[in-house]
């Protein structure tokens, strides 16, 4: 076999690792088999209806007994931690970006390599530092803490994306605007921000969905009685894996790809 | 009436990222007499792209004063002074259609809708860009991009126009093409245009007087043609135009070259150098005295109207000439003999090094 085509045999097979699992989860959010999952039984949707709180003929052991509403609460909160914490951080983490690629101060490298630094960092130590860090000044556990904590990494996030962006854009753009008469705040809002926006977008859409996605850091620091949608999902899987499950999961997969392309779409049109 | 630009002694040194410091404007003063065309020439480095910034606000003097109009503007943050640039990238607001990018200043201004776009239509009328208010900055070719740059800082109707090296992105038909029209233009809108740029042939074309900047400093002021007659120095002789440079003794009113011919110069006396334009040697010598320049020629290049020659001689070196295409040439490697009028000769007050 040339190299040629040993080169592609290996791209399908990688690609078949990564998707083939996620695609299963897909497939079998719509068998009707209640006892063995992995076994094909025919096409239902009940699971989604189980989900959205329809009658289903299914029985109580096959599901998790837990209420519809709790799964809509740990929706809600997830929805409104990445709503908040997206926002927070797009706005901190794009005045870093700006402050770091327009002013000159010493020690600018490593302002930005400590930028980096929390993406790299585990998310356990991050958890337990943080936990510690609202204990020690006797903050409560809420969903306050979850969304200051996770805005803490999220934050370095849309510093990188912005950063790439804005070291794309010539700075000679905000002088020639200075040149022209717009005083630095009308530069920033008529210039520099529509330059940027991409990156912005593109950050506040990562940090959403990573938010959404978090398991490891917000367990640390979220409490009891604010269960996000991660946390629901690891509760309910400890009380064994079920097909609701699946259907779980294929809906947030689905939201996921919605908001990519929402960003994708919204890139697209500004180039043009 | 005010000078529209007057710079005086301005100086700015800037930190090295080495740490040494590196001084780009080394006392420059400067005064505009009138809405002129002045050329700022000088090798990269020398400091005329500074000086411009100063002009327009991006870089603040360490030391000296600008004043636009007979008011110092040497404190004022760039968007307030009524001064325009078109910038050597054009930078171009991308996101902007073309009628929004030549409105932009007018925009800023707060001017309503109806006068912006009365105005940009003039702007495009006057760069020859008619009707192209909608198409996209990417739709644009590089001559276009120029014109939109040029009408983008003339529709706020600034008092100076600051140009940075603005041709040097266009090929060589649509430069010499941009070149008239910009001279047509300054002489029509009647305002000063300062002109950056390294390239000689364009500075003698355009200005109507010429600053030669070199190592921080203004060299010499002066018209194109005084420049290229009567350089004050070497560096400003061999920087505009081509030249021969010879070694001379002078005394009294009679000067020499170094195998004793001799010449009448206007000077007291010591050591100095006689320049010699290409165009300044000819075939057949001169009625009256002349100078006698003997040697062999090594290369000739015909340019349609004359011929460039290069001719090695034994007590001079090298000398360039540019003769009329009209006389026959010698074969290369044969002997040549080439003349110079021997009177209004100029001679620099420097010796060559």
């Amino acid at each position: 076999m040339s190299l040629r085509r040993l080169l592609s045999l290996y791209g399908l097979l990688f690609l078949a690792f990564v998707y083939a699992p996620i695609l299963l989860v897909v497939i079998y959010s719509f068998n009707a088999n209640t006892l063995n999952m992995m076994i094909w039984d025919g096409f239902t949707l009940d699971w989604y209806r189980q989900i959205f709180g329809m009658k289903t003929d299914l029985a109580d052991n096959a599901t998790y007994v837990d209420s519809t509403r709790q799964l809509y609460g740990a929706v809600r909160t997830s929805l409104i931690v990445a709503l908040s914490t997206s926002v927070l951080s797009t706005v901190f983490g794009t005045a870093l970006a700006l402050a770091v690629a327009r002013y000159r101060f010493r020690l600018a490298p490593m302002y930005r390599a400590l930028m980096m630094l929390p993406m790299i960092m585990p998310d356990i130590v991050l958890g337990i530092a943080l936990l510690i860090f609202f204990i020690t000044i006797g903050m409560n556990l809420s969903m306050l803490t979850i969304i200051i904590g996770q805005s803490t990494f999220l934050v370095s996030y849309v510093f990188v994306t912005v950063s790439a962006r804005l070291a794309q854009s010539d700075p000679g753009l905000e002088e020639a605007s200075a040149d022209l008469g717009a005083s630095p705040a009308q530069t920033f809002r008529k210039i520099t921000l529509p330059t940027i926006a991409p990156g912005i977008l593109c950050g506040w859409l990562l940090a959403f969905i990573i938010s959404m996605d978090d398991l490891v850091i917000t367990y640390f620091i979220a409490g009891t009685g604010n269960t996000t949608l991660p946390i629901h999902i690891w509760g309910m899987l400890r009380r064994g894996i079920k097909p609701e499950i699946n259907a779980i999961a294929t809906l947030m997969l689905l939201f996921t790809l919605l908001i990519a392309a929402i960003g994708l779409y919204l890139r697209s049109r500004r180039q043009t | 009436m005010p000078s529209p630009l007057e710079i005086v002694g301005a100086r700015k040194v800037f930190a090295t990222p080495e740490g040494g410091s590196m001084t780009a404007l080394d006392g420059v003063s400067l005064k505009l007499a009138s809405a002129e065309f002045v050329t700022l020439l000088g090798p990269s480095g020398c400091g005329k792209t500074t000086l411009l910034r100063t002009i327009s606000g991006f870089e603040t003097l360490d030391d000296g004063d600008v004043l636009i109009d007979g008011t110092a503007v040497t404190q004022m943050p760039a968007h307030r002074r009524p001064v325009n640039t078109v910038f050597q990238r054009y930078a171009l607001f991308g996101h902007m259609s073309v009628g929004r990018n030549v409105g932009y200043a007018l925009e800023i201004a707060g001017r309503d809708k109806r006068e912006i776009d009365t105005r940009v239509g003039e702007m495009l009328d006057l760069v020859g860009m008619s009707g192209m208010q909608q198409r996209s900055i990417a739709q644009l070719s590089g001559g276009q991009q120029q014109r939109v740059a040029l009408a983008r800082a003339l529709a706020g109707k600034p008092r100076l126009l600051l140009l940075d090296e603005p041709l040097s992105a266009l090929d060589k038909n649509l430069r010499q093409k941009m070149q008239q029209e910009l001279k047509a233009l300054q002489r029509e809108l009647g305002i000063g245009f300062i002109f950056v740029t390294h390239d000689q042939e364009e500075a003698l074309t355009m200005s109507d007087r010429i600053a030669v900047l070199a190592h921080g400093r203004i060299q010499q002021i002066g018209t194109p043609g005084a420049l290229y007659r009567t350089p004050a120095n070497l560096f400003t002789a061999d920087f505009l135009g081509e030249s021969n440079l010879l070694p001379a003794e002078v005394s009294g009113t009679a000067a020499r070259l170094r195998d004793g011919q001799g010449f009448a110069a206007a000077r007291r006396g010591g050591p100095a150098t006689l320049l010699l334009r290409p165009e300044a040697l000819c075939l057949r010598a001169p009625n009256g005295p002349a100078l006698r320049f003997d040697g062999t020629l090594r290369e000739t290049f015909y340019t349609g109207t004359d011929h460039q020659v290069v001719l090695d001689t034994a007590g001079h070196g090298t000398l360039r000439a540019l003769l009329r295409a009209d006389g026959a040439l010698p074969d290369i490697g044969a002997a040549m003999t080439l003349y110079a009028d021997a009177q209004g000769l100029h001679l620099i007050d420097e010796v060559l090094p």
